[in-house]
Formats: structure tokens, C-alpha cells, sequence
């Protein structure tokens, strides 16, 4: 038996050798604490200090600020046109600029802002790693490629190509260029799997190493990427385009060097990220103090129903801001919905420069002044064996955690940066692909639909329908003649106004739309969607407003429409998702309701497939709304007329849409009465509501009423834990489909149980 | 050569004569009211220069062209009939989602990132008056949905009913198989002949637009049909009065493609923007005629600055879908970029960068800038060049606004208060802080498209171009800037000196080369019927405007990619037709050539395969130009103009004020040479030559500035 030896007192000299012989014998460099779990600007190095010693010129800064944006603006609009991944044509990329020290100081006006605040993680490792390192080192000319989200990244489909710029010798910036590319060579196509049980299931995973040399690709490296994906058409391409980006960005700022100098350009990255943080200061400390909170529940882990709490608590006290996550949900072993806090913070990131204050810079230096405290191990704090290829589904909700509590804070402000807006749709609703293409090709990604989710609806109009995804803006969601001659998707809906699935209020948030797609001339061909928000709504209202509904994903399997429309061009009036479940046109077809995070799946030819993009939250209270708001929904046809009684009590005219005013104006007084009838004391509804653990039935994820103790159950296996908020372990789920069998099993035999009893009684 | 072009503005009606050898211009204020109030006095203008009267000058001239922004007002005060739109089944909502990024077409960059205060612009077409009609066609123009003639009875009548004056059909790939929007036309006009319901026009996208991008095509012909009866009805006006006086010729119209055709033979889209562009054009003429080598055009008036490009060798630069207003169209228009900065940018205090920003509000003309003394009370860019010494407050506008520099100190002191600069620092870093956004935006668009500053000549017009021009170019390392010859009518210049086109496209599945098969393309025939297709629909045009067929050219342009990028690269070719094997690797090289000018060498993966997406071929007929010779400095010694006397100016990188000499418009006389710091103030703009550089007065009223070995 081995006891546990007594601890050796160590002299400095001795800690010193073992500490070096440590740090010469690592046997794996990977994810670096130090460097992850750091989302603060760094302080100044030398070479800053020097640039600013003399004090810059802050007209002559913002000149250069304008040429730099120039530069990246003209990289941004090259890896745009040049790129080859739905991603790149959509709008899901970015250039940026980072300081020597791996600080993000700017990216490109119109780039995605999460994909670069992750960025700066790879770049820190490879200065704290690789620079040094006689078989790596950092010369001019040399590019790195890094798609791990665990050292740093929103997910490991997105690849990025970080490129040291040195100047007369010396080290003074990294460029970068990222797309979301999609395919990575996952267990299913298109390089989010939600099946992935473990990181090894996530397809190829780049840890930060040199692609490039003198500006080359090397060959044997891309091949060994190209064999590594399902895609390597896709994966030489935006090679190529990425490393062709960052050169025209390095020769953009080379050129800013020799007409400046050094000092002016490490100058103006430096005071940018600076002067940054100060505004964020200065604007924290407009805030009143105090702390308000939103809670976000995140209803699967699209392998299965599974409730987890995203808890936040924000505090302001002074100039400082604090965001608690304490309480969240913890990680799961097997299930692809982690997320690493790095990730996590750059959607933190995102959400605020576009929820709340999207005039400030898109910068790192955004976050640094905000205290982020989250538990080891949970969901949004997941350790690195975690898989976390479906990470934007805590991701996407800290995007819009901001709106709940930062409105409540901003309301009485006397100056508003933007808007008070109600929570936008959050999920990834769109068709995750894989397969064959018409063209022989073999591909798998995502469309471009992913970026017209419902805008919440705001204090002073209606949410715009379909505006942005929740991490970008001026995003596109395209153009289906264009989709469909790339791969066999055929939309038999492209964008339909997904009707009466709406987040009330007295003002209603954005409309999303309905999906609905088949696949035709494929040998193989399939589907899969991550989302979650089937059960429980994605998106919350505000002051009053409800939230968005669920949303599902229908299935018309056994069919082949296009042999369907054939025999029979009327078989189907319209491509609408309600009467096609509700009037079952289509005999024979097997119709269904999911949940709708599914993991990827064949589709036969013409067998159909159906998701919503989904809505924005409301605002206020729907007995506020202008009945004449209401009426121009039933024109559009956004809503029927059970919904305009039901939710907003207005009376009218049903053919000519004409509001009686009277009659509305009385009916909304009796639901005010008949609310207040319903009503009762506050603690008597504590008293009925409120319980001490969460319901037994409930597969339930995250704290209950205490922060410090968080619950992992699960009735479908008998699954109670109770941990400590400081000791999480992760949660290891069954794999469905080994219930599923177990039930089967269970139930042949209990049939054979009974069969034998039946012989016996013979 | 006789000839009359005008330019219709929203302020301005210009008019540019060519007549025998003579060039004058005429300007008066656009009449919005009856645009013929205007023209006839801007035409009279120019008549009494040349001492000819209307009716005996339009007698004699070999045409009247247009350039207008008829259809931009039309769009901005939302003036058209009320639209129904007949679309695929399941796409009922392409039109009012557009595409997400709709929200923010046509905003400045701030408003876009301000999602919160999102706001998508007032619909054309409201939700109500959109139909969905049962049909569909694949990506290859195989039906695999057959059109439901009752639905379209049903949507049409339901369309007409709710008061639809104008329809639309924009089916999903109608352009590689328009069957099924052609039958909508016929069932159209069986169940509503014209005699019925008088004219209710119906627009078919596929022949609105010939390339895939059912959204951008949608819209396309949604604003076609929008602008329809304005622009009928404000050109027909136009023509009649021309007839009135004695113009017995089909007046043309200039098109945004960067041609023109007859009245009859325009779509009300190809108007918009033909101002602007026809500038554009100008450009280009006066780089053939004169030898400039690549140009690069800026138009800087009171609120925007336009940036278009002319490249020496010929290459083309279109949008292919350009925003038009609020939104995204599919139709080639010459690349035209327009950034918000001019005269009346209004400048305020960047907190955050402790500097200045300029933009993107303007004060536009009404209230204008705090100089205008009608009430604007923000800084603008004309302030600053006004306190600056630059603008003469007496002369301004030719002396039809009297500039007052009390409100621009008033205006400006805040400003200059939260900058810690007097007033007259915050006033330069004003100037410099445009001229440098300004050089920005130049050399963004110059070097995205692979080209460098260096390589070009600055052309610069508009109101406050010859302003500003030394400090932009200053930035941009351009040492030679052109205001060229009537550059306060040069749109109405370009106007005067396009060619009869047309361009048609459409949209193909072309693999040239096909990397899973190792096979390259060789069903000559399929493409060159295609080609020889849109030939003959630009041949059909001309034809029907009175041209002779042997007059008729052609220019093939082909759209190609790598793989499944979405960047078109417009390569174009003198391949009209493809015979070979040969052929086609020729046609990919020169796509490699392009490609790689543009994005680097290197760049290329032609590995990943090479696609054509579209053809286009325009179709045009060489028609005499306006001659502009003298335009080059020969460099030999010129005249030495007389100051009419000396002001204090202030210059960005000067200390101090500096005494700078003030000429007239005597200063115009071609061979002036003068140095600088000095102005020159016409009737039509200030001439502002910085420290540093030299000013020449060529032939025709153009104005050389260069510095350095220039």
C-alpha cells in the first residue's frame, strides 16, 4: 500500500530546479489557464510605454485609428468575396488586429466581433509557447492556423489564420483572419455535432501551429488538413483566402509603419483599447448601483430533454461592474453543450456591443473592466476534456443575457446609448447539412439562415422581423436560387412569417420564419439542426412582454414530395407548417413533432423537413398595445383573430378590420378587473409556489434557491446529485438510443412474460 | 458634332452643348414642380453663350440626352402606385425580410451596428399585397411544380381588388426557365384585357433581371414598377416639350450601366443614378481623349462624396447588386460608391477619442451649414472652411448665398472648447479629418479591387471638389489631381458622350472546369447559343431605335468563380465564342489573371474548380463624342494671372495664418500658372491650392493641381 508522503518542505533554491524541470519536460501543451481564463487587457509592455511616453496626438491617433479600419475594412471585403464556406458568403467572419502582447485592439467594421475577441487566446499561446521555441519560433512570414475553441475560439468549426507582423526586425502586431467554415471532419457533417460525446468526436482540432512560411502554405500540412475533412475543396480554398486577407492587411500596415513609424502605430493600438476601457468605466459609472438578475434556461442537450440554468446576477458599485454567474448548470461528460469560460466571455462580449451599447468600439477592451465570476465546471466554465462542438447554445444565450438586467439598470437613465429591447431569438435555427452534392461534391455545412432571427421587441416599437443572428449585424441570410445550385437543398418554404408565433406585448418582438426544405438528386444526403428552445421559450420579454413560444421541428418522412406534386400538382395548397401537420395532406407520410436539436440524419429524396426561425421577446404589457398595431397584424396576416382577442382583448370589425374603440376599451378593463380578481397576496403565492428542491419530474440542471448548491437530475435515469457550487463534477448522461433499446428490451420482454404466462395457461 | 445633354438634380438642372467644335454649358434650378421649366432655362443659358436661340439650336442637333434623378425622388418621397406581387409559394416573405440585412441597406455604418434602433425602411410593396402562386422550378429550369393557372386567377383578381396599379411576377429560378412567368403575363391579359381596366403594367423579374438572387431580382423589379409612371410621365413631359421647340428626334435617356438608350427602351431602374454615373462616364471619355491613364472620379457636393473608378485598360467595374435607396436590386450599375461626406457633414466631438468626427449627419441645404445663417446650429465642414479663409462669404455660389462667419464661430466654438483648440485649430483638424476620411474611403475602394492610388489621377468635381482636392490627394500619395473641363455640369458632360447600350445577362451553370471529374468544359455549342442569344435581344434594341446592324458591337462579359466562392470576377473577353479546348483554358487564364490582380498572386484555386455563374454581353453602337483636346499640361511656361488680392488662410500643418493670394475666374484663362497658397474663386466653385502645390489652367476651364515632380 502506498501512504500518501508527508509534504517536503523545499528550500527556494530547490522549488526554483523542480520548477524548471517542470517547465522543460511538459509533456502536452494545452489549453493554458494563465492565458484562458484572462479576458483583460494586458498592462502596458515596453514597447507601449514607449510609444506613449511622448504622448501621442490623439487627432493624429484617430488618423491613423481611420487607416487602420481602412486596412482592415479592405481584408474583411477580400475574405468576404473570396471565401468559399456559406460562412465567409454570409457574413461570418472577420479581420483584426491585434498588439504584440496578443491584446485585440480592432477588427473590421463589419466582422463578427466574438470571433475575434476569442482570437487573442491563440495568439498568447503562441507568444508564450512557440516564440521561444527553437522547433517552432515566430519568424516574419509565418502564419498560424488554431480552430480548438479550447485555446481560445466560439466553436471548433471556425478556422483562423494569425499572422505575426514584424517590422524592421521586431515584433509589433498579429493580424488575423477567421471564417466560420463549417465541415471539420466531426462525427456528422458540417462541423457543429451535437452527437460528439466527447472531444475526440469532434473532428479535427488545431491547436495554434504554423500552416506558413515565408508566406507559403506548406503543402504537406494542408494536405494532412485536407484529409482530415470531408470538404478539402473547402478547406485548400479558404486557406488560401484567409492567408491571402492577412498579407493584404500586413501590407496595409506596413505601409501605416513607414509613413508613421512604430511608435505611432503600437501608439494607437494601445491608447484604442485604452481609451476604451475608460468609456466603459466612465459609463459603468453612469449606472446606478445596484444588482438585477435574469435567469436563462437552456431546455436540452440536444440529445435529450435536460433544463440547465444559466444563473447572472449584475452588480454595479461605482466603477465596477460585476456579472455572477454562480448557480449555472454544471457540464455534462458526454453531451456536445459545454462551453469553455473563454468562449463564453467573447459572447459576453458580443452581446453587449450589440444589446446595449453598440456605438463603443468593437474591442476586447469592452469586457476588461467587468468582473466575471463563474463556477469551475459548469456549463459555461467547462473544463477541457468537455465537448463543446454545440457551444453556442450557452453561448448564444450570453449574447442576449445582457438585455433583462442592463435595461433595468439603463431605463431612467437620462442618455441612452440604443435602445431598451427585449431579448432576441437565440438560437441557431437553421438546417445544419451533409452528404453528396448534385455536383458529386462532398460537403457539409449550415444556411445562411442562421442569421435572421426575431428582434426583441423594443420600449418604443415593435421588433423588427428576421434582423441579425444574436453575434452580428448587417449579416445575411441569403438567396435560395444561389444555395440551390451549390448543394441539393430544395426550400419548398424559404422565409415565411412564421404566423402567430409571436412574443406579445404592448409591443410585439420580431417575427422569424418558417424553414422548410427537402433534398433532391443526392445519393446521400441529410439534416441536422441544434437548437433547443422546443419546450421551453428562447427568447424573454420585457416589462411585461412575453416571451417568444417553442418551436419545434416537424417531419414528413416516407414521402417523396416531388413524386407527391407530380400525381398530384394540388396535393398541397401551401408549404405552411401548421395546416401541413393539422390537414395531413400527404397519405402514407410518417409526420412528426421533435424537439429540435437533432443529430444529423438522412433524408431520402423529397421527405420533408421543417424548423422555424424564431422570435423576439415583448415589451409591455399586451392590454397596452395600440389596437390600430393589432390591426396591421391580421392585414399582414402575422396573426389570427383568436390571438387579437385572446392575448390583446381588442374588439372589431373582422372583415373590415375596424377597431371599435368603445368595446376595446371595455373589454381590456374587464381583463384588468378579472386579473386582479385572479390575483393573490404575494406570500400566499410563495407559499403555493415556491418549493424547496426542483419538481422530481423535471430533468433539472443548475442551482435551485441557493447558488452554492447545484442539482444535476434526471427522472429518465433515476438521476439525483446534489454538488457544491466549488466542487463540480461533470454530469454523464446514457446514450439515448441505449435506453431506447433498454425500453425496447424492457417491453419485448414483458410481451414475452406475458406470451409464456398465456402458454402456461393453456 | 451638335449636341445637347443635361442633368437633372435635385437642385441643379445642368446642360452641356457641344455645338460645331464649341462646348458651353448652361445652368438653372430644377423645377420638380415641371422639369421642363428648368431645362428650357438652363438650355437657354447656354444658348445666349453661343448666341443661337432654342428652337434653332434643337433643330439642328443630332440628339437630347438625359441624365436624371427623377427616379431617386420618386424613391425618396415614396411616389408610385400601389404594387402587388405574385411570388413562388413558401417565399411570401423574401420580399419584406430581405434577407436580414435589410434593416440596414443604405445606412451609414454607425446606424447599422445600432441594432437595437433598427428600423427597415417603409415597404413598396406592404405584406397584404404579396401572393403566393403554386409553382416552382429547379436551379437548372426543370418545373418540378406546374404553375396553378386557378391560383393565378385567383391571386391576380384578389391583387386587383385591393387596388394593385402596377403587378410584378418574380418567380424562383425564372431566369434559367421563364415559362411560368410568361403564362402569369398571358392568363393576365385573357382575364384582364386592356380594354377592361385600362393599363395595369405587369413586370416579369426575368426580364427585369437576368441573374439568380430571387430576393435582389424581386426588389429589382418591384422599384422598376414602382418608378414606372413617374419616370413615364416626367420624361414624356420632357420629350413633348422638346417637340414643342422644334426637336423632331427620339430623346435618350442615360442608363446607370454606364450607356443609354431611347425613351421607349429604358426600365425606369436603369435611370436611377445615371447623374452620378454619368460623371463616371465623363470620366472615362475624358481618359480616352486626353491620355490620363487610370482615373479615379470624385464628385463632392453639399452632403456625399461619390468615388467611381476608370481603369486605363478597360476593366469594368459594375455592382451587380447595388443598393438603390433602401435596398438591395440586381442590375449591373456602374460601382459607385458614395460615402457622407461633403460641404454640410456636420462635425461634433468624439468623447471617446478625444478628436473630431465628421459625419455621418448632414445639415444638408436646409437648414445647411451655420454659415447659411437659416438657422443650422451645428458646425459643418463649409464652416470650417470658412474660418479656414478658404470661401469668399460675398461670393459664395456665385453670390447667391451670402455666408455669415459669425454663426460659424458660434457654431464652432463648442467644439472647439471640448478639443482644447482654438477656434481656428479645431477648423483645420476639421478640414484634415475629411480630407483623410475621404482619402480613406479612395483607397479602400481602389486597393480592394487591387489597384494602388499611386496609379491614378484624381478627377475631382462637384461643388466642393477643387476644395478639398490637395488635402485628399495629399493623403493619398497622389500627386496630380484633375478638376476637369465644366466640372460644374460634368455629369451633364458624361451625359452628352455615351454610347447607345444595352447589356443584357443571364445566369448559367457553367463548369469550365469540373476538379471531381478532371474534365473540362466542352458543350461549345450550349454556350455560345447563350451568347449568341443575348446578342440578338441587344441587337433587337438597337435594331428597333433605327440602328444599322453593321454599326452594332458587342462586349462579353463573363462572371466566373472558384469553386463555391461567392466573389463573381467579371473577366472581360474577346472570346465571343468558344471552338476549343484551347478556348477554354484561355478563358481561365484570363480569369486567373484577373483574379490575381485583384486578390494577389497566389490567391487563385482554380484546383477547386471554374465556374462561369453569368454572361453578359453589352451591346452597343460608337457614336461621336464631344472633343476635349488641350486637357494635358505640356509643362511649357504659362501666363502669369493678376491677384485680385490676398487673405489670411489657414492650412493643416502650417502654423499660423499664411497670406495667400485670391484670383478670379480671369484665372481660368487657359496657361495660368500660379503656386500655392492660393485661391481662385469662380462662379461655379473655390479652387484651393495648398502650400506645396502648383495650379494649371488647361484648355476648356480644366485645372491641373500637382506638387512634386509633376
Amino acid at each position: 500500500m502506498n501512504d500518501m508522503p508527508q509534504k517536503v518542505e523545499l528550500s527556494g533554491e530547490d522549488q526554483l530546479l523542480l520548477d524548471k524541470f517542470l517547465a522543460d519536460n511538459r509533456l502536452f501543451l494545452g489549453p493554458d489557464p494563465e492565458i484562458m481564463r484572462n479576458h483583460k487587457i494586458q498592462p502596458r509592455s515596453a514597447m507601449e510605454e514607449t510609444a506613449l511616453a511622448g504622448g501621442l496626438d490623439p487627432h493624429q491617433v484617430h488618423h491613423v485609428r481611420g487607416l487602420i479600419n481602412a486596412a482592415l475594412s479592405e481584408a474583411f471585403t477580400m475574405v468576404n468575396q473570396m471565401g468559399a464556406a456559406p460562412g465567409a458568403k454570409w457574413g461570418d467572419l472577420v479581420t483584426g488586429i491585434y498588439t504584440a502582447q496578443g491584446d485585440l485592439a480592432m477588427i473590421a467594421p463589419h466582422g463578427i466581433i466574438a470571433f475575434a475577441a476569442c482570437c487573442f487566446y491563440p495568439i498568447r499561446f503562441i507568444i508564450k509557447n512557440w516564440i521561444d521555441d527553437p522547433t517552432v519560433g515566430v519568424r516574419d512570414g509565418d502564419g498560424f492556423i488554431h480552430n480548438d475553441a479550447r485555446y481560445g475560439g466560439v466553436h471548433n468549426t471556425d478556422q483562423s489564420m494569425m499572422m505575426p507582423l514584424f517590422y524592421k526586425g521586431e515584433l509589433v502586431c498579429w493580424l488575423s483572419s477567421t471564417i466560420h467554415e463549417g465541415e471539420n471532419g466531426a462525427c456528422e457533417p458540417g462541423g457543429m455535432p451535437a452527437a460528439a460525446e466527447s472531444k475526440y468526436d469532434e473532428g479535427i482540432k488545431m491547436s495554434p501551429f504554423k500552416v506558413v512560411e515565408n508566406f507559403q502554405l506548406k503543402r504537406d500540412l494542408v494536405t494532412f488538413l485536407q484529409n482530415s475533412v470531408r470538404d478539402p475543396k473547402l478547406q485548400l480554398e479558404d486557406m488560401k483566402v484567409k492567408l491571402h486577407g492577412v498579407m493584404r492587411l500586413r501590407e496595409r500596415i506596413i505601409a501605416i509603419l513607414d509613413q508613421f513609424g512604430k511608435d505611432m502605430l503600437v501608439g494607437t493600438l494601445r491608447s484604442h483599447l485604452e481609451d476604451t476601457e475608460a468609456e466603459m468605466r466612465r459609463r459603468i459609472r453612469e449606472m446606478p448601483d445596484g444588482t438585477t438578475r435574469v435567469l436563462q434556461f437552456m431546455d436540452s442537450s440536444l440529445r435529450e430533454n435536460a433544463l440547465q440554468k444559466i444563473s447572472l446576477a449584475i452588480t454595479v458599485k461605482g466603477e465596477r461592474m460585476i456579472m455572477d454567474f454562480r448557480g449555472t448548470a454544471p457540464q455534462f461528460m458526454n453531451r456536445s453543450v459545454n462551453t469553455n469560460i473563454a468562449s463564453f466571455k467573447a459572447a459576453l462580449c458580443t452581446g453587449l456591443l450589440q444589446n446595449i451599447w453598440p456605438d463603443l468600439p468593437h474591442t476586447m477592451a469592452v469586457l476588461s473592466p467587468i468582473e466575471i465570476i463563474s463556477d469551475r465546471n459548469s456549463i459555461i466554465d467547462a473544463e477541457g476534456e468537455m465537448p463543446q462542438a454545440m457551444s453556442l447554445m450557452p453561448m448564444f444565450k450570453a449574447c442576449v443575457a445582457w438585455t433583462i438586467p442592463m435595461n433595468k439598470f439603463n431605463y431612467s437613465l437620462p442618455h441612452k446609448y440604443s435602445a431598451i429591447i427585449a431579448s432576441q431569438y437565440d438560437q441557431a435555427a437553421t438546417f445544419i447539412y451533409g452528404g453528396i452534392t448534385q455536383h458529386g461534391d462532398v460537403t457539409g455545412n449550415f444556411c445562411g439562415d442562421i442569421n435572421g432571427n426575431g428582434q426583441g421587441a423594443r420600449s418604443h416599437a415593435d421588433g423588427e422581423h428576421s434582423v441579425s443572428p444574436v453575434f452580428g449585424f448587417m449579416c445575411d441570410s441569403g438567396e435560395h436560387e444561389i444555395n440551390e445550385e451549390d448543394t441539393p437543398i430544395i426550400r419548398l418554404g424559404a422565409q415565411r412569417i412564421a404566423k402567430d408565433r409571436i412574443g406579445f406585448g404592448k409591443y410585439r418582438g420580431g417575427m422569424g420564419y418558417e424553414q422548410i426544405a427537402t433534398a433532391r438528386g443526392s445519393g446521400m444526403w441529410g439534416f441536422m439542426t441544434g437548437c433547443e428552445g422546443s419546450k421551453f421559450p428562447s427568447a424573454q420579454g420585457l416589462f411585461g412582454g412575453y416571451s417568444c413560444p417553442s418551436y419545434q421541428l416537424l417531419k414528413i418522412k416516407g414521402i417523396n414530395i416531388f413524386e407527391e406534386l407530380k400525381k398530384n400538382p394540388k396535393i398541397v395548397e401551401v408549404f405552411d407548417i401548421v395546416r401541413l401537420m393539422n390537414e395531413q395532406p400527404i397519405k402514407g407520410g410518417r409526420y412528426s413533432s421533435n424537439d429540435m436539436g437533432m443529430t444529423f440524419e438522412l433524408c431520402d429524396e423529397g421527405e420533408v423537413y421543417m424548423i422555424c426561425q424564431g422570435a423576439g421577446g415583448g415589451y409591455g404589457d399586451v392590454l397596452e398595445r395600440d389596437p390600430e398595431l393589432v390591426m396591421k397584424d391580421l392585414r399582414e396576416d402575422l396573426m389570427s383573430h383568436e390571438n387579437a382577442w385572446d392575448i390583446y382583448r381588442v374588439v372589431y370589425d373582422r372583415e373590415q378590420l375596424v377597431v371599435d374603440v368603445e368595446a376595446t376599451a371595455e373589454a381590456r378593463a374587464a381583463e384588468r378587473r378579472a386579473r386582479i380578481a385572479r390575483s393573490q397576496p404575494f406570500d400566499t403565492f410563495v407559499a403555493e409556489w415556491v418549493t424547496p428542491e426542483p419538481p422530481a419530474h423535471l430533468p433539472y440542471f443548475g442551482s435551485w434557491d441557493d447558488n452554492r448548491r447545484i442539482y444535476a437530475q434526471n427522472p429518465a435515469i433515476n438521476l439525483k446529485v446534489v454538488m457544491d457550487a466549488d466542487q463540480l463534477q461533470g454530469v454523464f448522461m446514457p446514450n439515448p438510443k441505449d435506453l431506447q433499446i433498454a425500453a425496447l428490451e424492457a417491453q419485448l420482454a414483458a410481451q414475452g412474460a406475458e406470451l409464456e404466462a398465456c402458454r402456461a395457461a393453456r | 458634332m451638335k449636341r445637347v445633354s443635361v442633368d437633372i438634380g435635385g437642385t441643379f438642372t445642368d446642360c452641356f452643348v457641344a455645338w460645331g467644335g464649341r462646348n458651353v454649358q448652361g445652368k438653372a434650378l430644377t423645377t420638380h414642380h415641371n422639369l421642363a421649366l428648368g431645362f428650357n432655362e438652363s438650355l437657354a443659358n447656354a444658348c445666349r453663350d453661343l448666341g443661337v436661340d432654342v428652337p434653332a439650336l434643337l433643330s439642328q442637333v443630332d440628339s437630347v440626352r438625359y441624365a436624371t434623378t427623377l427616379g431617386t425622388n420618386a424613391l425618396i418621397e415614396r411616389k408610385g402606385p400601389r404594387i402587388g406581387a405574385l411570388v413562388t409559394t413558401g417565399f411570401k416573405s423574401t420580399i419584406p425580410l430581405s434577407r436580414a440585412r435589410g434593416y440596414g441597406e443604405g445606412l451609414s455604418e454607425e446606424r447599422q451596428m445600432d441594432i437595437p434602433n433598427a428600423q427597415r425602411p417603409e415597404a413598396i410593396v406592404p405584406i397584404p399585397m404579396i401572393r403566393e402562386v403554386r409553382e416552382r422550378i429547379d436551379y437548372l429550369g426543370q418545373p418540378f411544380w406546374p404553375l396553378d393557372e386557378d391560383d393565378v386567377r385567383r391571386c391576380i383578381r384578389e391583387l386587383v381588388d385591393a387596388g394593385a396599379e402596377a403587378l410584378v411576377v418574380a418567380f424562383t429560378n425564372s431566369v434559367v426557365n421563364p415559362a411560368h412567368e410568361l403564362r402569369v403575363r398571358e392568363i393576365f391579359l385573357e382575364e384582364y384585357p386592356a380594354h377592361l381596366l385600362g393599363a395595369i403594367p405587369m413586370l416579369l423579374s426575368h426580364q427585369v433581371a437576368g441573374r439568380k438572387g430571387e430576393y435582389a431580382r424581386s426588389m429589382s423589379t418591384i422599384m422598376d414598377a414602382f418608378l414606372h409612371a413617374t419616370m413615364y410621365h416626367g420624361l414624356g413631359t420632357l420629350e413633348l416639350n422638346l417637340r414643342a421647340q422644334g426637336y423632331d428626334k427620339p430623346m435618350l435617356v442615360n442608363h446607370n450601366s454606364g450607356g443609354m438608350a431611347q425613351l421607349n427602351s429604358t426600365d425606369a431602374l436603369q435611370t436611377v443614378h445615371s447623374g452620378p454615373v454619368s460623371g463616371i462616364a465623363a470620366s472615362e471619355h475624358l481618359m480616352n481623349q486626353t491620355g490620363l491613364g487610370n482615373v479615379v472620379a470624385t464628385d463632392m457636393g453639399g452632403t456625399s462624396f461619390d468615388i467611381g473608378i476608370v481603369d486605363q485598360g478597360g476593366v469594368k467595374h459594375y455592382d451587380f447588386n447595388p443598393v438603390i435607396d433602401r435596398w438591395l436590386v440586381s442590375i449591373p450599375m456602374v460601382h459607385l460608391v458614395t460615402l457622407g461626406a461633403g460641404g454640410g457633414s456636420i462635425c461634433s466631438y468624439d468623447r471617446l477619442f478625444k478628436t473630431v468626427k465628421i459625419g455621418p449627419e448632414s445639415a444638408g441645404s436646409d437648414p445647411g451649414p451655420a454659415c447659411y445663417d437659416r438657422g443650422g446650429l451645428k458646425p459643418t465642414v463649409t464652416d470650417a472652411d470658412l474660418l479656414l479663409g478658404y470661401l469668399d462669404p460675398a461670393n459664395y455660389a456665385n453670390g447667391h448665398i451670402k455666408l455669415n462667419p459669425r454663426r460659424s464661430r458660434q457654431a464652432l466654438e463648442d467644439l472647439a472648447d471640448a478639443l482644447d483648440l482654438d477656434l481656428t485649430e479645431a477648423a483645420k483638424l476639421i478640414k484634415k479629418t475629411v480630407d483623410a476620411n475621404m482619402a480613406n474611403g479612395i483607397a479602400t475602394e481602389l486597393r480592394t479591387r487591387g489597384y494602388e492610388p499611386k496609379d491614378f489621377t484624381v478627377l475631382a468635381y462637384g461643388g466642393n471638389g477643387p476644395l478639398h482636392a490637395c488635402g485628399i490627394a495629399a493623403v493619398l500619395g497622389v500627386d496630380r489631381i484633375l478638376a476637369p473641363p465644366f466640372s460644374s455640369v460634368f455629369s451633364a458632360v458624361g451625359a452628352g458622350n455615351m454610347n447607345q447600350m444595352h447589356i443584357h445577362e443571364s445566369s448559367t451553370w457553367t463548369v469550365l472546369f469540373d476538379p471531381n471529374l478532371k474534365r473540362f468544359f466542352s458543350d461549345y455549342a450550349a454556350f455560345n447559343a447563350s451568347v449568341e442569344e443575348l446578342e440578338r435581344r441587344g441587337r433587337e434594341d438597337l435594331l428597333r431605335q433605327g440602328f444599322d446592324a453593321a454599326d452594332i458591337r458587342y462586349r462579353l462579359e463573363i462572371d466566373m468563380r472558384y469553386g463555391n466562392q461567392r466573389v463573381q470576377t467579371a473577366v472581360v473577353t474577346d472570346l465571343n465564342r468558344l471552338d476549343s479546348q484551347r478556348d477554354v483554358l484561355r478563358l481561365m487564364e484570363q480569369f486567373h489573371r484577373s483574379y490575381g490582380d485583384r486578390f494577389g498572386e497566389g490567391s487563385q484555386s482554380p484546383e477547386a474548380g471554374v465556374r462561369i455563374n453569368t454572361l453578359r454581353v453589352c451591346s452597343y453602337v460608337e457614336q461621336a463624342t464631344a472633343a476635349f483636346s488641350g486637357i494635358q499640361d505640356d509643362g511649357r511656361a504659362g501666363r502669369t494671372a493678376t491677384p485680385v488680392g490676398t487673405r489670411l488662410c489657414h492650412f493643416p500643418g502650417h502654423d499660423g495664418a499664411v497670406e495667400t493670394r485670391l484670383y478670379d475666374a480671369s484665372a481660368l484663362a487657359e496657361g495660368t500658372r500660379i503656386e500655392g497658397p492660393a485661391l481662385v474663386t469662380t462662379p461655379a466653385t473655390t479652387y484651393l491650392i495648398e502650400p506645396g502645390w502648383r495650379y494649371y489652367a488647361a484648355a476648356q476651364g480644366a485645372v491641373w493641381f500637382t506638387r512634386g515632380g509633376h
